[in-house]
Protein backbone atom coordinates (compact mmCIF):
# COMPACT_ATOMS: atom_id res chain seq x y z
CA UNK A 1 0.00 0.00 0.00
CA UNK A 2 2.80 2.39 1.01
CA UNK A 3 4.63 1.42 -2.18
CA UNK A 4 1.59 2.14 -4.36
CA UNK A 5 1.08 5.47 -2.66
CA UNK A 6 4.63 6.50 -3.34
CA UNK A 7 4.28 5.52 -6.98
CA UNK A 8 1.09 7.56 -7.23
CA UNK A 9 2.80 10.54 -5.68
CA UNK A 10 5.68 10.40 -8.11
CA UNK A 11 3.21 10.12 -10.99
CA UNK A 12 1.43 13.27 -9.81
CA UNK A 13 4.76 15.02 -9.52
CA UNK A 14 5.71 14.06 -13.08
CA UNK A 15 2.39 15.26 -14.43
CA UNK A 16 2.73 18.50 -12.54
CA UNK A 17 6.22 18.99 -13.90
CA UNK A 18 5.06 18.29 -17.46
CA UNK A 19 2.20 20.69 -16.96
CA UNK A 20 4.54 23.43 -15.75
CA UNK A 21 6.85 22.72 -18.67
CA UNK A 22 4.13 23.22 -21.26
CA UNK A 23 2.53 26.05 -19.33
CA UNK A 24 5.86 27.91 -19.54
CA UNK A 25 6.40 27.18 -23.21
CA UNK A 26 2.80 27.68 -24.35
CA UNK A 27 2.77 31.46 -24.97
CA UNK A 28 5.77 31.24 -27.27
CA UNK A 29 4.54 28.15 -29.12
CA UNK A 30 1.09 29.65 -29.61
CA UNK A 31 2.49 32.98 -30.82
CA UNK A 32 4.85 31.33 -33.27
CA UNK A 33 2.20 28.92 -34.55
CA UNK A 34 -0.33 31.70 -35.00
CA UNK A 35 2.00 33.99 -36.88
CA UNK A 36 3.84 31.42 -38.97
CA UNK A 37 1.30 28.70 -39.74
CA UNK A 38 -1.53 31.03 -40.78
CA UNK A 39 0.51 33.04 -43.24
CA UNK A 40 2.05 29.84 -44.56
CA UNK A 41 -1.33 28.22 -45.23
CA UNK A 42 -2.59 31.47 -46.71
CA UNK A 43 0.40 31.58 -48.99
CA UNK A 44 0.13 27.98 -50.11
CA UNK A 45 -3.49 28.66 -51.07
CA UNK A 46 -2.42 31.75 -53.02
CA UNK A 47 0.12 29.76 -55.02
CA UNK A 48 -2.75 28.13 -56.91
CA UNK A 49 -4.64 31.37 -57.52
CA UNK A 50 -4.43 34.12 -60.05
CA UNK A 51 -5.06 37.34 -58.17
CA UNK A 52 -4.13 40.55 -59.94
CA UNK A 53 -4.98 43.52 -57.76
CA UNK A 54 -4.44 45.90 -60.68
CA UNK A 55 -7.11 44.40 -62.95
CA UNK A 56 -9.72 42.27 -61.22
CA UNK A 57 -10.28 41.93 -57.50
CA UNK A 58 -11.59 38.36 -57.58
CA UNK A 59 -9.04 35.58 -57.18
CA UNK A 60 -9.33 32.69 -59.59
CA UNK A 61 -8.10 29.11 -59.24
CA UNK A 62 -5.44 28.36 -61.84
CA UNK A 63 -3.78 25.20 -60.54
CA UNK A 64 -0.04 24.93 -61.09
CA UNK A 65 0.07 27.72 -63.66
CA UNK A 66 1.87 30.21 -61.39
CA UNK A 67 4.63 27.78 -60.50
CA UNK A 68 5.07 26.72 -64.11
CA UNK A 69 5.24 30.31 -65.27
CA UNK A 70 7.86 31.21 -62.65
CA UNK A 71 10.06 28.22 -63.32
CA UNK A 72 9.83 27.92 -67.11
CA UNK A 73 8.73 31.20 -68.62
CA UNK A 74 10.12 33.96 -66.45
CA UNK A 75 13.66 34.87 -67.45
CA UNK A 76 13.63 37.73 -64.94
CA UNK A 77 13.13 35.22 -62.12
CA UNK A 78 16.18 33.26 -63.25
CA UNK A 79 18.19 36.42 -63.70
CA UNK A 80 17.40 37.43 -60.12
CA UNK A 81 18.35 33.94 -58.93
CA UNK A 82 21.66 34.24 -60.75
CA UNK A 83 22.35 37.65 -59.17
CA UNK A 84 21.55 36.20 -55.75
CA UNK A 85 23.80 33.20 -56.37
CA UNK A 86 26.69 35.45 -57.44
CA UNK A 87 26.27 37.57 -54.33
CA UNK A 88 26.17 34.52 -52.07
CA UNK A 89 29.13 32.67 -53.60
CA UNK A 90 31.44 35.62 -54.30
CA UNK A 91 30.32 37.66 -51.30
CA UNK A 92 30.69 34.92 -48.72
CA UNK A 93 34.04 33.76 -50.17
CA UNK A 94 35.52 37.26 -50.05
CA UNK A 95 34.15 37.84 -46.56
CA UNK A 96 35.56 34.54 -45.36
CA UNK A 97 38.95 35.20 -46.94
CA UNK A 98 39.42 38.70 -45.53
CA UNK A 99 37.68 37.78 -42.27
CA UNK A 100 40.03 34.84 -41.66
CA UNK A 101 43.06 36.98 -42.45
CA UNK A 102 41.99 39.67 -40.01
CA UNK A 103 41.14 37.10 -37.35
CA UNK A 104 44.59 35.50 -37.60
CA UNK A 105 46.20 38.91 -37.14
CA UNK A 106 43.89 39.95 -34.31
CA UNK A 107 44.46 36.68 -32.50
CA UNK A 108 48.06 37.78 -31.83
CA UNK A 109 47.26 41.30 -30.75
CA UNK A 110 47.16 40.66 -27.00
CA UNK A 111 45.47 43.38 -25.00
CA UNK A 112 44.66 45.42 -28.12
CA UNK A 113 42.37 42.68 -29.38
CA UNK A 114 39.24 43.61 -27.45
CA UNK A 115 39.02 47.30 -28.39
CA UNK A 116 39.97 46.50 -32.01
CA UNK A 117 37.25 43.88 -32.33
CA UNK A 118 34.67 46.34 -30.97
CA UNK A 119 35.62 48.88 -33.63
CA UNK A 120 35.70 46.30 -36.44
CA UNK A 121 32.22 45.14 -35.52
CA UNK A 122 30.50 48.48 -35.96
CA UNK A 123 29.47 47.74 -39.60
CA UNK A 124 27.71 44.54 -38.48
CA UNK A 125 25.56 46.38 -35.95
CA UNK A 126 24.42 49.11 -38.35
CA UNK A 127 21.04 48.95 -40.11
CA UNK A 128 21.65 47.73 -43.69
CA UNK A 129 19.55 50.67 -44.86
CA UNK A 130 21.99 53.11 -43.25
CA UNK A 131 24.94 51.17 -44.67
CA UNK A 132 23.31 51.46 -48.09
CA UNK A 133 22.97 55.21 -47.67
CA UNK A 134 26.63 55.54 -46.67
CA UNK A 135 27.70 53.76 -49.84
CA UNK A 136 25.29 55.83 -51.93
CA UNK A 137 27.31 58.84 -50.87
CA UNK A 138 30.67 57.11 -51.31
CA UNK A 139 29.79 55.84 -54.81
CA UNK A 140 28.40 59.21 -55.98
CA UNK A 141 29.86 59.86 -59.43
CA UNK A 142 30.31 63.63 -58.99
CA UNK A 143 30.88 64.24 -55.30
CA UNK A 144 31.78 60.80 -53.93
CA UNK A 145 35.07 60.29 -52.06
CA UNK A 146 35.68 56.96 -53.85
CA UNK A 147 36.06 58.57 -57.27
CA UNK A 148 38.20 61.27 -55.71
CA UNK A 149 40.61 58.72 -54.21
CA UNK A 150 40.78 56.81 -57.49
CA UNK A 151 41.55 60.03 -59.34
CA UNK A 152 44.32 60.84 -56.87
CA UNK A 153 45.88 57.38 -57.14
CA UNK A 154 45.77 57.18 -60.93
CA UNK A 155 46.93 60.76 -61.35
CA UNK A 156 43.64 61.88 -62.93
CA UNK A 157 43.57 59.20 -65.64
CA UNK A 158 40.59 57.36 -64.14
CA UNK A 159 37.78 59.58 -62.99
CA UNK A 160 34.03 59.99 -62.76
CA UNK A 161 33.05 56.30 -62.48
CA UNK A 162 29.28 55.81 -62.44
CA UNK A 163 29.42 53.04 -59.84
CA UNK A 164 25.69 52.48 -59.54
CA UNK A 165 24.49 53.57 -62.99
CA UNK A 166 26.94 51.50 -65.05
CA UNK A 167 25.50 48.00 -65.64
CA UNK A 168 29.01 46.53 -65.69
CA UNK A 169 29.95 47.58 -62.18
CA UNK A 170 26.63 48.06 -60.36
CA UNK A 171 26.58 44.48 -59.07
CA UNK A 172 30.15 44.95 -57.88
CA UNK A 173 29.02 48.06 -55.98
CA UNK A 174 26.34 45.99 -54.21
CA UNK A 175 28.82 43.19 -53.55
CA UNK A 176 31.35 45.56 -51.95
CA UNK A 177 28.68 47.05 -49.69
CA UNK A 178 27.71 43.58 -48.50
CA UNK A 179 31.36 42.60 -48.07
CA UNK A 180 31.99 45.75 -46.04
CA UNK A 181 29.08 45.03 -43.75
CA UNK A 182 29.60 41.31 -43.14
CA UNK A 183 33.35 40.63 -43.28
CA UNK A 184 33.68 41.57 -39.59
CA UNK A 185 31.02 38.98 -38.75
CA UNK A 186 33.07 36.14 -40.23
CA UNK A 187 36.19 37.66 -38.67
CA UNK A 188 34.52 37.47 -35.26
CA UNK A 189 33.43 33.86 -35.74
CA UNK A 190 36.85 32.70 -36.93
CA UNK A 191 38.45 34.57 -34.04
CA UNK A 192 36.16 32.80 -31.58
CA UNK A 193 37.15 29.50 -33.18
CA UNK A 194 40.86 30.36 -32.95
CA UNK A 195 40.61 31.20 -29.29
CA UNK A 196 38.98 27.90 -28.46
CA UNK A 197 42.02 25.99 -29.80
CA UNK A 198 44.28 25.03 -26.88
CA UNK A 199 47.76 26.59 -27.09
CA UNK A 200 49.41 23.30 -26.10
CA UNK A 201 48.53 21.80 -29.47
CA UNK A 202 50.63 24.36 -31.30
CA UNK A 203 53.44 24.05 -28.79
CA UNK A 204 53.48 20.28 -29.18
CA UNK A 205 53.56 20.64 -32.97
CA UNK A 206 56.42 23.10 -32.69
CA UNK A 207 58.38 20.72 -30.49
CA UNK A 208 57.82 18.00 -33.07
CA UNK A 209 59.32 20.31 -35.69
CA UNK A 210 56.22 21.37 -37.60
CA UNK A 211 56.53 24.49 -39.73
CA UNK A 212 54.02 27.32 -39.15
CA UNK A 213 52.44 26.38 -42.48
CA UNK A 214 52.00 22.72 -41.44
CA UNK A 215 50.77 23.76 -38.04
CA UNK A 216 48.08 25.92 -39.66
CA UNK A 217 46.79 23.33 -42.13
CA UNK A 218 47.10 20.32 -39.81
CA UNK A 219 45.89 21.82 -36.52
CA UNK A 220 44.26 25.21 -36.83
CA UNK A 221 42.29 24.59 -40.00
CA UNK A 222 40.64 21.25 -39.10
CA UNK A 223 39.66 22.59 -35.67
CA UNK A 224 38.29 25.78 -37.20
CA UNK A 225 36.31 24.04 -39.91
CA UNK A 226 33.07 23.41 -37.95
CA UNK A 227 32.92 27.05 -36.83
CA UNK A 228 33.63 28.25 -40.36
CA UNK A 229 30.88 26.05 -41.78
CA UNK A 230 28.37 27.49 -39.31
CA UNK A 231 29.48 31.01 -40.26
CA UNK A 232 29.17 30.28 -43.98
CA UNK A 233 25.70 28.80 -43.59
CA UNK A 234 24.44 31.73 -41.51
CA UNK A 235 25.82 34.16 -44.07
CA UNK A 236 24.42 32.17 -46.99
CA UNK A 237 20.93 32.24 -45.46
CA UNK A 238 21.20 35.99 -44.86
CA UNK A 239 22.64 36.77 -48.29
CA UNK A 240 19.80 34.79 -49.86
CA UNK A 241 17.42 37.37 -48.39
CA UNK A 242 19.46 40.40 -49.46
CA UNK A 243 17.03 43.28 -49.96
CA UNK A 244 17.76 46.43 -47.95
CA UNK A 245 21.10 47.26 -49.56
CA UNK A 246 19.75 46.68 -53.08
CA UNK A 247 16.74 48.88 -52.32
CA UNK A 248 18.98 51.71 -51.12
CA UNK A 249 22.00 51.56 -53.39
CA UNK A 250 20.68 50.65 -56.86
CA UNK A 251 16.96 49.88 -56.59
CA UNK A 252 17.65 46.72 -58.59
CA UNK A 253 18.95 48.71 -61.55
CA UNK A 254 20.26 49.68 -63.95
CA UNK A 255 17.75 47.57 -65.88
CA UNK A 256 17.62 44.64 -63.53
CA UNK A 257 21.29 43.70 -63.25
CA UNK A 258 21.30 44.00 -59.45
CA UNK A 259 17.84 42.57 -58.82
CA UNK A 260 18.03 39.86 -56.15
CA UNK A 261 15.31 37.28 -55.68
CA UNK A 262 13.99 39.08 -52.60
CA UNK A 263 13.83 42.34 -54.51
CA UNK A 264 12.07 40.80 -57.51
CA UNK A 265 9.52 39.15 -55.23
CA UNK A 266 8.90 42.51 -53.59
CA UNK A 267 8.32 44.13 -57.00
CA UNK A 268 5.86 41.44 -58.09
CA UNK A 269 3.93 41.64 -54.85
CA UNK A 270 3.99 45.29 -53.93
CA UNK A 271 4.55 47.12 -57.23
CA UNK A 272 2.83 44.90 -59.83
CA UNK A 273 0.37 43.39 -57.30
CA UNK A 274 0.38 39.88 -58.80
CA UNK A 275 -0.44 38.13 -55.56
CA UNK A 276 -0.66 34.54 -56.77
CA UNK A 277 2.56 34.88 -58.73
CA UNK A 278 4.34 36.42 -55.74
CA UNK A 279 3.17 33.58 -53.53
CA UNK A 280 4.57 31.07 -56.01
CA UNK A 281 7.96 32.77 -55.93
CA UNK A 282 7.89 33.05 -52.15
CA UNK A 283 7.07 29.35 -51.97
CA UNK A 284 10.12 28.45 -54.07
CA UNK A 285 12.34 30.58 -51.82
CA UNK A 286 10.91 28.88 -48.78
CA UNK A 287 11.88 25.49 -50.17
CA UNK A 288 15.44 26.66 -50.89
CA UNK A 289 15.93 28.28 -47.50
CA UNK A 290 14.48 25.20 -45.79
CA UNK A 291 17.11 23.07 -47.52
CA UNK A 292 19.97 25.33 -46.33
CA UNK A 293 18.43 25.57 -42.86
CA UNK A 294 18.13 21.77 -42.61
CA UNK A 295 21.77 21.45 -43.42
CA UNK A 296 22.58 24.07 -40.77
CA UNK A 297 20.40 22.42 -38.11
CA UNK A 298 21.61 18.89 -38.73
CA UNK A 299 25.18 20.13 -38.63
CA UNK A 300 24.51 21.86 -35.34
CA UNK A 301 22.84 18.75 -33.91
CA UNK A 302 25.87 16.70 -34.84
CA UNK A 303 28.18 19.25 -33.21
CA UNK A 304 26.20 19.03 -29.99
CA UNK A 305 26.30 15.25 -30.10
CA UNK A 306 30.08 15.36 -30.18
CA UNK A 307 30.46 17.66 -27.19
CA UNK B 1 52.42 29.96 -30.11
CA UNK B 2 55.48 31.13 -32.00
CA UNK B 3 56.79 34.52 -30.92
CA UNK B 4 56.52 37.21 -33.54
CA UNK B 5 59.58 39.19 -34.49
CA UNK B 6 59.26 42.97 -34.01
CA UNK B 7 59.06 43.35 -37.79
CA UNK B 8 56.18 40.86 -38.04
CA UNK B 9 54.45 42.67 -35.23
CA UNK B 10 54.80 45.99 -36.98
CA UNK B 11 53.54 44.61 -40.29
CA UNK B 12 50.45 43.02 -38.73
CA UNK B 13 49.69 46.21 -36.80
CA UNK B 14 49.96 48.28 -39.97
CA UNK B 15 47.69 45.91 -41.91
CA UNK B 16 45.13 45.97 -39.11
CA UNK B 17 45.15 49.75 -38.90
CA UNK B 18 44.66 50.11 -42.66
CA UNK B 19 41.82 47.57 -42.58
CA UNK B 20 40.26 49.40 -39.66
CA UNK B 21 40.39 52.72 -41.51
CA UNK B 22 38.69 51.11 -44.52
CA UNK B 23 35.97 49.53 -42.38
CA UNK B 24 35.28 52.67 -40.39
CA UNK B 25 35.53 55.13 -43.25
CA UNK B 26 31.86 54.91 -44.41
CA UNK B 27 30.64 55.47 -40.85
CA UNK B 28 33.02 58.37 -40.23
CA UNK B 29 32.11 59.86 -43.60
CA UNK B 30 28.42 59.81 -42.69
CA UNK B 31 29.17 61.33 -39.30
CA UNK B 32 31.19 64.16 -40.90
CA UNK B 33 28.52 64.70 -43.58
CA UNK B 34 25.94 65.18 -40.86
CA UNK B 35 27.71 68.46 -40.00
CA UNK B 36 28.36 69.69 -43.54
CA UNK B 37 26.46 72.44 -45.32
CA UNK B 38 25.02 71.78 -48.77
CA UNK B 39 27.90 73.68 -50.37
CA UNK B 40 30.30 71.37 -48.52
CA UNK B 41 28.78 67.99 -49.43
CA UNK B 42 28.06 68.99 -53.03
CA UNK B 43 31.61 70.00 -53.85
CA UNK B 44 34.53 68.54 -55.74
CA UNK B 45 37.14 67.75 -54.62
CA UNK B 46 35.11 66.51 -51.63
CA UNK B 47 35.37 68.40 -48.34
CA UNK B 48 36.46 65.96 -45.64
CA UNK B 49 36.20 68.01 -42.46
CA UNK B 50 33.22 70.39 -42.16
CA UNK B 51 34.03 73.99 -41.26
CA UNK B 52 32.02 73.92 -38.06
CA UNK B 53 30.23 71.26 -36.06
CA UNK B 54 26.93 73.04 -35.64
CA UNK B 55 23.91 70.76 -35.06
CA UNK B 56 21.78 72.48 -37.72
CA UNK B 57 21.33 69.31 -39.83
CA UNK B 58 20.14 67.42 -36.75
CA UNK B 59 17.61 70.11 -35.93
CA UNK B 60 16.42 70.29 -39.54
CA UNK B 61 16.19 66.50 -39.78
CA UNK B 62 13.94 66.36 -36.75
CA UNK B 63 11.49 68.73 -38.41
CA UNK B 64 11.49 67.30 -41.92
CA UNK B 65 8.17 66.76 -43.72
CA UNK B 66 5.71 65.05 -43.59
CA UNK B 67 3.83 66.85 -40.82
CA UNK B 68 7.00 68.86 -40.24
CA UNK B 69 8.41 66.33 -37.80
CA UNK B 70 9.93 63.58 -39.95
CA UNK B 71 12.95 62.66 -37.84
CA UNK B 72 11.13 63.14 -34.60
CA UNK B 73 8.32 60.85 -35.70
CA UNK B 74 10.87 58.32 -36.89
CA UNK B 75 12.64 58.37 -33.57
CA UNK B 76 9.36 57.95 -31.70
CA UNK B 77 8.11 55.12 -33.92
CA UNK B 78 11.42 53.27 -33.98
CA UNK B 79 11.59 53.47 -30.18
CA UNK B 80 7.99 52.29 -29.71
CA UNK B 81 8.39 49.37 -32.10
CA UNK B 82 11.83 48.25 -30.91
CA UNK B 83 11.01 48.57 -27.21
CA UNK B 84 7.63 46.81 -27.44
CA UNK B 85 9.08 44.02 -29.59
CA UNK B 86 11.86 43.53 -27.06
CA UNK B 87 9.51 43.47 -24.06
CA UNK B 88 7.05 41.05 -25.66
CA UNK B 89 9.72 38.67 -26.94
CA UNK B 90 11.65 38.75 -23.66
CA UNK B 91 8.54 38.00 -21.58
CA UNK B 92 7.31 35.13 -23.72
CA UNK B 93 10.76 33.98 -24.75
CA UNK B 94 12.37 33.71 -21.33
CA UNK B 95 9.57 31.41 -20.11
CA UNK B 96 9.85 29.20 -23.18
CA UNK B 97 13.64 29.13 -22.96
CA UNK B 98 13.47 28.03 -19.32
CA UNK B 99 11.00 25.32 -20.18
CA UNK B 100 13.07 24.03 -23.11
CA UNK B 101 16.26 24.08 -21.08
CA UNK B 102 15.06 22.60 -17.78
CA UNK B 103 12.24 20.25 -18.79
CA UNK B 104 13.45 19.46 -22.33
CA UNK B 105 9.92 20.28 -23.44
CA UNK B 106 9.09 18.79 -26.83
CA UNK B 107 12.61 17.39 -27.12
CA UNK B 108 15.06 18.59 -29.75
CA UNK B 109 12.38 18.77 -32.42
CA UNK B 110 10.49 21.61 -30.78
CA UNK B 111 13.70 23.58 -30.21
CA UNK B 112 14.77 23.20 -33.80
CA UNK B 113 11.31 24.00 -35.13
CA UNK B 114 11.42 27.25 -33.17
CA UNK B 115 14.85 28.06 -34.56
CA UNK B 116 13.74 27.31 -38.12
CA UNK B 117 10.96 29.92 -37.99
CA UNK B 118 13.70 32.52 -37.86
CA UNK B 119 15.13 31.44 -41.19
CA UNK B 120 11.89 32.27 -43.01
CA UNK B 121 12.63 34.86 -45.74
CA UNK B 122 10.84 38.07 -44.64
CA UNK B 123 9.75 38.77 -48.21
CA UNK B 124 7.90 35.44 -48.26
CA UNK B 125 6.13 36.34 -45.02
CA UNK B 126 5.39 39.93 -46.01
CA UNK B 127 2.58 39.27 -48.50
CA UNK B 128 0.39 37.00 -46.35
CA UNK B 129 1.05 39.21 -43.31
CA UNK B 130 0.03 42.24 -45.37
CA UNK B 131 -3.26 40.60 -46.42
CA UNK B 132 -4.03 39.31 -42.92
CA UNK B 133 -3.21 42.63 -41.26
CA UNK B 134 -5.40 44.35 -43.84
CA UNK B 135 -8.34 42.18 -42.80
CA UNK B 136 -7.63 42.88 -39.13
CA UNK B 137 -7.21 46.61 -39.83
CA UNK B 138 -3.71 46.54 -38.35
CA UNK B 139 -1.88 47.98 -41.35
CA UNK B 140 -0.05 51.22 -40.67
CA UNK B 141 -0.15 50.69 -36.89
CA UNK B 142 2.64 50.00 -34.43
CA UNK B 143 1.05 46.62 -33.78
CA UNK B 144 1.74 45.42 -37.32
CA UNK B 145 5.48 45.96 -36.85
CA UNK B 146 5.54 44.72 -33.26
CA UNK B 147 3.83 41.46 -34.26
CA UNK B 148 5.94 40.93 -37.38
CA UNK B 149 9.20 41.70 -35.56
CA UNK B 150 8.26 39.52 -32.60
CA UNK B 151 7.92 36.49 -34.89
CA UNK B 152 11.50 36.94 -36.00
CA UNK B 153 12.90 37.93 -32.61
CA UNK B 154 11.19 35.31 -30.47
CA UNK B 155 13.17 32.35 -31.87
CA UNK B 156 16.36 34.35 -31.35
CA UNK B 157 15.48 35.23 -27.75
CA UNK B 158 14.49 31.64 -26.96
CA UNK B 159 17.71 30.17 -28.35
CA UNK B 160 19.95 32.73 -26.70
CA UNK B 161 18.35 32.37 -23.28
CA UNK B 162 18.15 28.60 -23.58
CA UNK B 163 21.91 28.65 -24.04
CA UNK B 164 22.35 30.75 -20.88
CA UNK B 165 20.02 28.50 -18.85
CA UNK B 166 21.83 25.42 -20.17
CA UNK B 167 25.10 26.86 -18.84
CA UNK B 168 23.55 27.44 -15.43
CA UNK B 169 23.69 24.48 -13.04
CA UNK B 170 20.15 23.61 -11.84
CA UNK B 171 21.31 22.93 -8.25
CA UNK B 172 20.21 26.32 -6.90
CA UNK B 173 16.72 25.94 -8.31
CA UNK B 174 16.48 22.36 -7.04
CA UNK B 175 17.38 23.56 -3.55
CA UNK B 176 14.69 26.22 -3.81
CA UNK B 177 12.13 23.61 -4.91
CA UNK B 178 12.98 21.39 -1.94
CA UNK B 179 12.47 24.41 0.33
CA UNK B 180 8.91 24.56 -0.98
CA UNK B 181 9.22 27.05 -3.79
CA UNK B 182 7.06 26.57 -6.88
CA UNK B 183 8.64 26.27 -10.32
CA UNK B 184 7.46 29.81 -10.95
CA UNK B 185 9.34 31.10 -7.90
CA UNK B 186 12.42 29.11 -8.85
CA UNK B 187 12.30 30.70 -12.28
CA UNK B 188 11.63 34.30 -11.20
CA UNK B 189 13.67 34.47 -7.98
CA UNK B 190 16.53 32.08 -8.65
CA UNK B 191 17.17 31.38 -12.33
CA UNK B 192 16.46 34.76 -13.91
CA UNK B 193 18.65 36.85 -11.57
CA UNK B 194 21.53 34.44 -12.14
CA UNK B 195 21.59 35.08 -15.88
CA UNK B 196 21.18 38.87 -15.69
CA UNK B 197 24.10 39.68 -18.04
CA UNK B 198 22.71 37.23 -20.59
CA UNK B 199 19.25 38.76 -20.24
CA UNK B 200 20.56 42.26 -20.83
CA UNK B 201 22.62 41.21 -23.85
CA UNK B 202 19.72 39.30 -25.37
CA UNK B 203 17.34 42.21 -24.84
CA UNK B 204 19.80 44.61 -26.47
CA UNK B 205 20.20 42.34 -29.48
CA UNK B 206 16.45 41.99 -29.80
CA UNK B 207 16.11 45.77 -29.59
CA UNK B 208 18.68 46.30 -32.35
CA UNK B 209 17.17 43.71 -34.69
CA UNK B 210 13.81 45.48 -34.45
CA UNK B 211 15.45 48.91 -34.62
CA UNK B 212 17.36 48.01 -37.81
CA UNK B 213 14.46 46.20 -39.47
CA UNK B 214 13.43 47.68 -42.82
CA UNK B 215 11.29 45.46 -45.03
CA UNK B 216 8.27 45.11 -42.73
CA UNK B 217 8.40 48.81 -41.91
CA UNK B 218 8.37 49.56 -45.63
CA UNK B 219 5.52 47.21 -46.51
CA UNK B 220 3.25 47.11 -43.46
CA UNK B 221 3.18 50.80 -42.50
CA UNK B 222 2.78 54.00 -44.46
CA UNK B 223 1.82 57.35 -42.97
CA UNK B 224 0.94 57.15 -39.31
CA UNK B 225 3.94 54.93 -38.51
CA UNK B 226 7.32 55.72 -40.07
CA UNK B 227 10.41 54.26 -38.46
CA UNK B 228 13.88 55.76 -38.98
CA UNK B 229 14.78 52.99 -41.42
CA UNK B 230 11.97 53.97 -43.82
CA UNK B 231 12.64 57.68 -43.48
CA UNK B 232 16.22 57.32 -44.72
CA UNK B 233 15.37 55.81 -48.17
CA UNK B 234 12.30 58.03 -48.57
CA UNK B 235 14.62 61.05 -48.37
CA UNK B 236 17.28 59.51 -50.62
CA UNK B 237 14.64 59.04 -53.30
CA UNK B 238 13.36 62.63 -53.14
CA UNK B 239 14.03 65.32 -55.78
CA UNK B 240 16.51 67.21 -53.67
CA UNK B 241 18.82 64.86 -51.87
CA UNK B 242 19.34 66.15 -48.35
CA UNK B 243 22.65 64.41 -47.63
CA UNK B 244 23.23 66.39 -44.44
CA UNK B 245 19.84 65.69 -42.91
CA UNK B 246 19.84 62.00 -43.91
CA UNK B 247 23.35 61.64 -42.50
CA UNK B 248 22.11 63.15 -39.23
CA UNK B 249 19.24 60.63 -39.07
CA UNK B 250 21.63 57.82 -40.02
CA UNK B 251 24.06 58.83 -37.29
CA UNK B 252 21.29 58.76 -34.69
CA UNK B 253 20.12 55.39 -36.05
CA UNK B 254 23.48 53.66 -35.55
CA UNK B 255 24.01 54.69 -31.92
CA UNK B 256 22.32 51.63 -30.32
CA UNK B 257 24.39 49.24 -32.46
CA UNK B 258 27.65 50.89 -31.52
CA UNK B 259 26.75 50.85 -27.84
CA UNK B 260 26.03 47.12 -28.05
CA UNK B 261 29.24 46.23 -29.84
CA UNK B 262 31.36 48.20 -27.36
CA UNK B 263 29.63 47.21 -24.12
CA UNK B 264 28.71 43.61 -24.80
CA UNK B 265 31.53 42.30 -26.90
CA UNK B 266 31.76 39.04 -25.01
CA UNK B 267 28.21 38.13 -26.04
CA UNK B 268 28.52 39.20 -29.68
CA UNK B 269 29.60 35.84 -31.06
CA UNK B 270 26.76 34.08 -29.34
CA UNK B 271 24.23 36.71 -30.32
CA UNK B 272 25.20 36.85 -33.97
CA UNK B 273 25.16 33.06 -34.36
CA UNK B 274 22.13 32.43 -32.14
CA UNK B 275 24.25 30.38 -29.78
CA UNK B 276 25.66 28.15 -32.53
CA UNK B 277 29.14 29.40 -31.62
CA UNK B 278 29.97 30.21 -28.02
CA UNK B 279 32.66 32.84 -27.86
Amino acid sequence: MKHLERQFESLVRTIRKRRTAYFFAAPAIITLLAITIFPLLYEVRLVFMSWELTTSATPEFVGLQNLIKVLFQDSRFWSSMRVTAVLIVLGVSIQLGIGTGLALLLNRMGRWRTPLVSLFLIPVMIAPVVAGFQFRMIYHDQFGPLNYVIELITGGRWRGFAWIADPNVALFAILMTDVWQWTPFLMLIVLAGLQSIPLELHEAAEVDGASPWQSFWRITFPLLLPVIIIGILIRAMDAFKLFDIVYLVTGGGPGNVTETISFYTYLQGFKFFSLGYTAAMAFIQLIIITLIARFFLSFQKRQRGEI
Amino acid sequence: MRRMSPLQKLVSAVILVIALILFLFPVVWMFLTSFKTEAEYFSYPPVFIPRDFSPRNYLNAMMLPPDGRGGLQGLRDSLIVALSTTIVSMLIGSLAAYSLSRFKTGGENLSFWILSTRMFPPVAAALPLFLIFKELRLLDTHWALIIANTVFNLPFVIWMLKGFFDDLSPEMEEAALIDGCTHWDAFIRVALPLITPGLVATALFSFIFAWNEFMFALLLTRRSVRTLTVIVPSLVGGHEILWGEIAAIGTIAIIPGIVLSVLFQRFLVRGLTMGAVKG
